[in-house]
C-alpha cells in the first residue's frame, strides 16, 4: 500500500479524532488539541485538516443530529478509516524504530 | 443582558458567501457552539471578536479554491446541470407551453384579453383627458415665474377674489417695481370680424402688449419676438389663420382690417405664431396691440374698471411669497380710496392683515381656478374623479386577472408539480408563469391601444374633447402608460405566478392543492370589485337624474321657439334690431322680436354674462341682478306680469328710469306693493331714481347651478344690446331659423349667423354636468361589464372543480332549482357584501355632492333598491349560465371517471 505522508498538524488531527472516538468533530477536536498541546487552534485550520485527511481516505464522515445549541444546525461527525488507523500505526512503528535507533544515550547497556 | 445572543449576522453571511455550500450547515454550527461557550466564559463583546476572527480565518485558499472544483462531485442531486433561467432553450420552450396553454384555455384567454383591451382603452382616454387638463400651460419655459394677478377683497360678507384688472394695473407695477421682467396684459373678449381684399372671417382677435412673447412661450414662427408687436398698427397672427387667410402667401407685411364701423382699423401682420395648444388658458388667433382697444384712451387711467387678465414675469431669485408681501405698499398707494370705503362697511382684514390686495397666482393654477379665471377653469376635483374611475377600472381588470390566474393556477398545479419534481427551480416557474400573464397582459394593451385608435373619433365626438393620436405619443404619456403596464403586469401576473411557484411538488402531485377552498383573497377582491362597480353605477343613475331633473325644473319661461342671435361686440345691437324688427314685422311666422344684454343659456359665442346692481334702499342692503332688455321681452319668452304693467313703447319713460323687478326683488326691499314705488340708492338724491311699473314671477336667468337672484330689468336707449330674442310660431321651426338666417344676412352682411334655439343654449349651462354624468355612465356600464366578465370566468371554474359534487347532489335527488341556488348563493352572498359597502358610501358621496346645487333631488331608496336588485338578478343569470349547464348534464357522465 501506498503511504500517504501527513504534515504534523494533519498528524495532530488524525490523532485527536482517534482520541476522541465516537465524539469527534470540528470543535471537540479544537478542544482536545488545545487541552493537550497548549498551541492556539484555529476551527478553520482544523476543519482544513479533516476535510484534506477525508479526502486521502483517513478519515470518514457523517452528519450527525442537530442540537440547539448549535442553533439548530447538524454537525458532521468524523471517525478514524482503517487505512486511517494503519497510517497512524505506520506513523507510530516509524517513530519508534527511529527512536530506539538513537545512539549512546540509552541508559541500556551495550 | 441579551437573553438571546446571536453571533454577528454579516461575518456569518460573509462564511456562507466563501464557503461551500455543502460544508456551511456544520461550520455555521461549530462557529455558533463555540460562541455560545465562549460568552458564557468571556462575555459577549468577546465571543463576537472571536466569531468575526474565525470567520476570517476561513476565507483562505482551501475553501475559495475547493468551492469552484467540487458541488458537482460531492452533492449532486440531478446529474445534468442546470441552465441559466432565461436560457434561449428554456426560453422557446415557455413560449411553447405558453401557447398550448392559453390556446387550450381559450374562454379565460378571451376573458383576459378583452376585459384587460377595454379596460386599457378607457383608461387611456381618461388619462389622456386629465393628462391634458393637468398639464395646462405647462408648456411656457418659465412658467414658474409667470404670475396672474388678482384682487382680494375682504368683504364684509366674505373674501372675494377677482382676476379681471383694471388698464392702469401693469403699467404702474412696472414702474414701482423695476425688476419685474415684463407684465402683458390680455383681453379676450368676443371674436371679431376679420376683412381681407372683401372676404370676411370670424377671429378671436386678443389685444395685449409687447412683451406677450417674452413672458410666454408660444412660438413664432415668422417675425422676431422682440419687436413683432412694437408698433400699435402690428398684427401676430396664428398659422391657421395665416393658412385660413392667405394659403400659400406669404402673410409678412399684408394688411388686413380688424373690427366694423367705428372700430375697424387696418394692421400689418408682422409675424406668425404656431397654433396655440389646446391646453393653454390664452387662446388666440390673432393678437394686437391693447392700445386698440375701443375703451382705452377713456379707461387708461382709471383703476375701476376691470376687463382684462394681467401677466407678469418675475426674476428668478425673487420668491412669490415675498413679492407679495411688498406688493401691500402697491394696494396702499393706488386703493386707498377702495380700501377706505371697505373699512367704513365693516370689512376685517385678513390673515396678512389686508382688506384690498393685489396678490399673484402661478400660472400653473390659473386654469383650476374658476374663480379667478370668471368660471373658464377645470375643476380640479373633477379631473381627479376622472382619474379615480380610470384607477378603479383599471383595478377590476386587474382583479379579474389575478381571481382567474388563481382559479386556474389549481387546474395547472400538476404541471407545476411535474415541473418542480423534474428539478424546476422555483425562479424558473416564477418567470415561466409571469411569462405567460406578462403575454395576456401585452395582448391586451396591443388590443386596447387598437380599440383606442378606433374610438378616438366617436369619443371625441360624444365628450365634446379633440384629443390626437398625437398626445399619446408624448413622452410624459408615453411613460405612464408603461409604468402603469409594469404595475398591472407586476400585481396581476406576479402575485398568481409567485403562489404557484410556492407549490409544494408532493402535495400536488398527490393531488392535494386542487382541492383546497378558494382562499379570502378570492372573495375580498369579488367583493371589492363589486363595490366599486355598484358605486360607480348608483352614482351615475343620481348624476343623470339631478342633470334631468335641472333640464326638467321649470324655468318661469316658455325656452321652446325661441331663437337667439348673438349679435357680438362690433355691431350695434340696437340698430340690427331695428332693422330686423322692420324687416320682420308683417311675418305671420314670427311672434315677437326683443333684445337683451344677456343670453339665456350658453349660444355659439359661447359667452355668458352677467351684471350685478348693489346699493342701499331705505336702509338695507339690496344686491340684484341687473339686466338690459327691449319691448316685447315678457311677450317673447312668455312671462306673465303679476302685478303692475310690461313696458310699453307709447310712454315715452319706460325707456329711461322705469323698471320691472321680479318677486323675490319685491321681497328684497320689502314691499308688498312695490309698483309705483322708486328704486334707487338712498344716497342718490339727484331725481334719477327708477320707478316700479311692474311686479313679475321669479325666473331662472341663469343656471340651476347657480343661486337665483332677485332680478331688476330696465330699458334703456343707449347700453348695447347683445342678444336678439325671436320667437317665432311653433310650425316650421328650422324654416323659420332658416328665414332669420337670411334677414341676417340682410341686416348684418358682416357677421356669421349664429342664432340658435334658446332650448338647445340652456342644455350648454349643464354641459359640465352632462359630460360627467356620460363618463360616469360610459365607466360604470364598463366596470359591470369587467365584473361580470370576471364572476363568469369564475363561476365556469369553479364548476368545473365541483361537477362531481353536482353529479352525486342529482343522485341524490336533488332538485335542478335546488342546485342553482347552492351553486349561486356564495357568490349572491360576496355581492351581498358588496352592496352593504358601496350603498352608504354613494348615499353620504351623492349627499355632499348634491349640496353644491340649489335645485336638487332626494335620494330616493328605491335607486339603491333597484341597484342592489339588479346586482342580485345579473350574479344570478352570470352564475346560473354556468349552473344551469352542469346541473342539466347527466350525473352519469360526470360521475364516471375515475
Amino acid at each position: 500500500m501506498e503511504r500517504s505522508y501527513l504534515g504534523e498538524f494533519e498528524e495532530l488531527v488524525l490523532l485527536a479524532t482517534a482520541v476522541l472516538e465516537d465524539g469527534a468533530y470540528g470543535l471537540t477536536i479544537v478542544s482536545e488539541l488545545k487541552q493537550r498541546t497548549n498551541r492556539s487552534i484555529s476551527l478553520s485550520g482544523v476543519h482544513v485538516a479533516l476535510y484534506r485527511l477525508e479526502e486521502k481516505g483517513l478519515l470518514s464522515s457523517e452528519l450527525g443530529g442537530a442540537t440547539a445549541s448549535r442553533g439548530g444546525r447538524r454537525k458532521r461527525m468524523f471517525r478514524v478509516t482503517a487505512s486511517g488507523q494503519q497510517t497512524l500505526d505506520n506513523i507510530r512503528q516509524v517513530r519508534n524504530e527511529l527512536y530506539d535507533a538513537i545512539p549512546g544515550i540509552s541508559l541500556s547497556p551495550r | 443582558m441579551n437573553p438571546n445572543p446571536q453571533p454577528p449576522q454579516w461575518a456569518s453571511r460573509l462564511l456562507v458567501a466563501v464557503c461551500p455550500p455543502d460544508l456551511t450547515e456544520e461550520l455555521l454550527g461549530d462557529l455558533y457552539e463555540q460562541f455560545m461557550e465562549e460568552i458564557a466564559k468571556n462575555g459577549e463583546a468577546k465571543a463576537r471578536r472571536k466569531y468575526i476572527i474565525e470567520v476570517l480565518k476561513f476565507v483562505r485558499p482551501y475553501f475559495l479554491t475547493r468551492k469552484a472544483e467540487t458541488p458537482a462531485k460531492t452533492y449532486v442531486l440531478n446529474p445534468y446541470p442546470s441552465p441559466f433561467f432565461l436560457h434561449p432553450g428554456m426560453l422557446r420552450n415557455y413560449l411553447t407551453i405558453a401557447f398550448r396553454n392559453l390556446w387550450k384555455s381559450k374562454g379565460y384567454t378571451t376573458v383576459n384579453v378583452t376585459g384587460l383591451s377595454v379596460a386599457f382603452c378607457i383608461c387611456v382616454f381618461l388619462f389622456l383627458v386629465s393628462y391634458l387638463q393637468l398639464t395646462f400651460d405647462s408648456f411656457h419655459e418659465d412658467r414658474d415665474r409667470i404670475f396672474k394677478t388678482y384682487f382680494v377683497s375682504n368683504n364684509p360678507d366674505g373674501t372675494e377674489r377677482q382676476g379681471a384688472m383694471s388698464l392702469p394695473v401693469g403699467p404702474a407695477l412696472e414702474a414701482d417695481y423695476p425688476e419685474i421682467e415684463g407684465f402683458a396684459r390680455v383681453m379676450s373678449g368676443r371674436k371679431s370680424t376679420v376683412e381681407v381684399n372683401g372676404k370676411y372671417f370670424d377671429k378671436l382677435v386678443v389685444m395685449t402688449d409687447p412683451d406677450f412673447f417674452d413672458i410666454f412661450s408660444f412660438k413664432l414662427l415668422q417675425g422676431n419676438k422682440v419687436n413683432v408687436l412694437n408698433n400699435l398698427g402690428n398684427i401676430v397672427i396664428s398659422r391657421n389663420m395665416a393658412e385660413a387667410i392667405f394659403g400659400s402667401e406669404d402673410p409678412m407685411g399684408k394688411s388686413l382690417a380688424v373690427g366694423s364701423g367705428s372700430n375697424r382699423k387696418d394692421y400689418v401682420v408682422t409675424g406668425v405664431s404656431e397654433d396655440v395648444p389646446s391646453n393653454s388658458s390664452i387662446q388666440y388667433d390673432a393678437l394686437i396691440r391693447i392700445e386698440n382697444g375701443d375703451n382705452y384712451a377713456s379707461d387708461k387711467n382709471n383703476w375701476a374698471a376691470n376687463s382684462h387678465a394681467l401677466f407678469i414675469k418675475l426674476p428668478a431669485n425673487v420668491e412669490h411669497a415675498a413679492f407679495e408681501m411688498r406688493l401691500k405698499a402697491f394696494s396702499k398707494k393706488y386703493f386707498a380710496g377702495t380700501i377706505k370705503e371697505l373699512r367704513e362697511k365693516g370689512a376685517k382684514p385678513d390673515q396678512f392683515g389686508d382688506i384690498f390686495a393685489v396678490r399673484l397666482q402661478n400660472l400653473g393654477k390659473v386654469h383650476f381656478d374658476r374663480e379667478i379665471s370668471g368660471g373658464k377653469g377645470a375643476p380640479i376635483a373633477l379631473i381627479y374623479t376622472l382619474l379615480a374611475i380610470a384607477f378603479f377600472i383599471l383595478l377590476i381588470a386587474c382583479i379579474n386577472f389575478i381571481n382567474l390566474s388563481i382559479a386556474r393556477s389549481f387546474t395547472r398545479a400538476r404541471e407545476v408539480g411535474v415541473r418542480k419534481s423534474l428539478g424546476a427551480l422555483k425562479k424558473q416557474l416564477f418567470v415561466q408563469i409571469w411569462g405567460e400573464t406578462t403575454m395576456i397582459c401585452l395582448v391586451g394593451f396591443l388590443g386596447g391601444a387598437l380599440l383606442t385608435w378606433a374610438s378616438l373619433s366617436a369619443f371625441n365626438a360624444t365628450f365634446g374633447s379633440n384629443l390626437t393620436f398625437e398626445y399619446m405619443l408624448k413622452p410624459g404619456f408615453v411613460m405612464l402608460i408603461l409604468g402603469v403596464f409594469a404595475v398591472v403586469t407586476f400585481i396581476a401576473g406576479g402575485y398568481p405566478a409567485w403562489q404557484m411557484a410556492k407549490f409544494n411538488a408532493v402535495e400536488v402531485l398527490k393531488g392535494k392543492v386542487s382541492m383546497k377552498k378558494p382562499g379570502i383573497l378570492r372573495n375580498s377582491l369579488i367583493v371589492t370589485q363589486f363595490s366599486i362597480s355598484t358605486l360607480l353605477v348608483c352614482c351615475t343613475i343620481i348624476a343623470v337624474q339631478q342633470v334631468d331633473h335641472m333640464q326638467s325644473v321649470p324655468l318661469g319661461f316658455q325656452k321652446e321657439q325661441v331663437i337667439s342671435i348673438p349679435v357680438g361686440n362690433q355691431l350695434n345691437g340696437r340698430q340690427i334690431l331695428a332693422r330686423m324688427r322692420n324687416t320682420l314685422a308683417s311675418d305671420p311666422a314670427i311672434i315677437s322680436i326683443t333684445g337683451t344684454g344677456v343670453n339665456l343659456g350658453k349660444g355659439k359665442d359661447r359667452v355668458s354674462s352677467r351684471s350685478i346692481a348693489g346699493f342701499k334702499y331705505k336702509g338695507k342692503d339690496v344686491a340684484t341682478d341687473w339686466l338690459l332688455i327691449d319691448f316685447d321681452y315678457l311677450k317673447t319668452l312668455n312671462i306673465k306680469v303679476k302685478a303692475g304693467r310690461d313696458f310699453d313703447s307709447s310712454f315715452a319713460a319706460d325707456s329711461t328710469n322705469r323698471v320691472i323687478i321680479s318677486e323675490s326683488m319685491a321681497k328684497m326691499i320689502g314691499e308688498k306693493n312695490p309698483v309705483g314705488m322708486l328704486l334707487g340708492d338712498d344716497a342718490d338724491t339727484s331725481g334719477t331714481k327708477s320707478q316700479i311699473i311692474g311686479v313679475i314671477p321669479d325666473f331662472h336667468l341663469y343656471s340651476l347651478a347657480d343661486d337665483r337672484m332677485p332680478l331688476t330689468m330696465h330699458i334703456s336707449g343707449s347700453e348695447s344690446i347683445y342678444y336678439i330674442l325671436v320667437r317665432v310660431a311653433p310650425h316650421n321651426l328650422e324654416g323659420s331659423l332658416e328665414k332669420l338666417k337670411s334677414v341676417w344676412t340682410q341686416v348684418a352682411p358682416q357677421t356669421e349667423f349664429m342664432g340658435t334655439f334658446l332650448d338647445e343654449n340652456l342644455a350648454g349651462w349643464y354641459e359640465n354636468e352632462r359630460r360627467l354624468s356620460q363618463i360616469c355612465s360610459l365607466a360604470s356600464g364598463i366596470a359591470i361589464f369587467l365584473s361580470c366578465l370576471g364572476l363568469f370566468a369564475i363561476a365556469l371554474m369553479v364548476i368545473e372543480q365541483r361537477t362531481k359534487e353536482i353529479g352525486i347532489r342529482k343522485v341524490m335527488g336533488a332538485s335542478i332549482p335546488g342546485i342553482i341556488f347552492v351553486l349561486s348563493r356564495d357568490f349572491v352572498k360576496l355581492v351581498g357584501v358588496a352592496l352593504l359597502i358601496a350603498i352608504p358610501l354613494a348615499w353620504f358621496g351623492m349627499q355632499q355632492w348634491l349640496a353644491n346645487y340649489p335645485e336638487r333631488i332626494q335620494l330616493s331608496i328605491w335607486v339603491f333598491a333597484g341597484v342592489a336588485a339588479a346586482a342580485v338578478l345579473i350574479t344570478f343569470i352570470t352564475v346560473g349560465f354556468h349552473t344551469v349547464k352542469a346541473a342539466l348534464v347527466n350525473p352519469v357522465r360526470s360521475l364516471r371517471s375515475e
